[in-house]
């Protein structure tokens, strides 16, 4: 997984990386690049002291790297609608792991639902976990094969999880 | 006559030689498929060796470790994988 954020590094400059390697930790920060930018560093010596900075630094240091750095530095977070409209065309899972993951999704928003509707004895921090789930899920499928969404899934993560666990964005779904 | 028999002959030949590979990568790409569905419905298999279509949307997949499931698409739109 660093070899391959450190490739794509190689190809647009070290800054980019900064905003990768957020699979790697898969956690609820999507600035903390401190491990894959270690290995991006490796590969790229010329911009080794930018790759250890938080993303937003490197766009203020190198007027030349500006371009490459501003187009990979922060990936949009993601909605629901266009994570599914993105997990529906990639390559890197079949066709039954599509639907069995779209199964598993309107599960979890059922749940949501059920939640909010005050059909379901649950709280809301209880349905973290199932949430936390299935994104593992996704990424463990998705992280060979289109490491671009695992990326932009990682970064999106709280984003989702915002749009979620608030009343009034759910009811927008 | 024979040589008609010998280009058809040639022809069969080299459409199994190009079709060969392309339907490995299919198969392949299927028991991939099949290997995910069952690890994410939280079913016991390691990894899907073999996949028998039983018709359409539906397969028996042989586990690696010796399970055998029915992998199919239900009326309602969900995927479902029974225990044979």
């Amino acid at each position: 997984m660093f070899l391959l954020v450190a490739g794509c590094a190689g190809v647009e400059r070290a800054p980019p990386a900064s905003s990768a390697p957020a699979p790697e930790t898969a956690a609820t920060e999507p600035s903390k690049p401190a491990p894959a930018d270690a290995a991006a560093a490796r590969t790229e010596p010329p911009a080794a002291g930018l790759p250890a900075k938080p993303a937003a630094e490197p766009s203020g240091k190198k007027p030349g790297a500006t371009p490459a750095p501003a187009k990979k530095a922060t990936p949009p977070p993601l909605d629901l609608t266009a994570l599914e409209t993105r997990l529906k065309e990639t390559k890197a899972i079949g066709v039954f792991t599509k639907i069995t993951l779209k199964n598993q999704v309107d599960d979890l928003l059922e749940q949501f639902r059920a939640y909010y509707q005050g059909r379901a004895k649950t709280t809301l921090a209880e349905l973290r976990r199932p949430y936390d789930g299935l994104v593992l899920k996704v990424l463990s499928l998705l992280q060979d094969g289109d490491p671009e969404l695992a990326r932009a899934i990682v970064a999106s993560r709280e984003a989702i999880w915002g749009i979620l666990a608030d009343p009034n964005k759910f009811a927008t779904l | 006559m024979n040589k008609q028999v010998k280009v058809w002959a040639l022809v069969v030949a080299m459409t199994a030689f190009v079709a060969g590979p392309a339907r490995a990568a299919e198969d392949a790409a299927l028991l991939k498929d099949m290997t995910s569905v069952i690890a994410l419905l939280g079913l016991p298999c390691g990894k899907a060796v073999s996949a028998v279509k039983k018709g359409e949307n539906d397969h028996i997949v042989t586990c690696q470790d010796g399970n055998r499931y029915r992998v199919y698409l239900n009326p309602e739109g969900r995927v479902v994988a029974e225990k044979q």
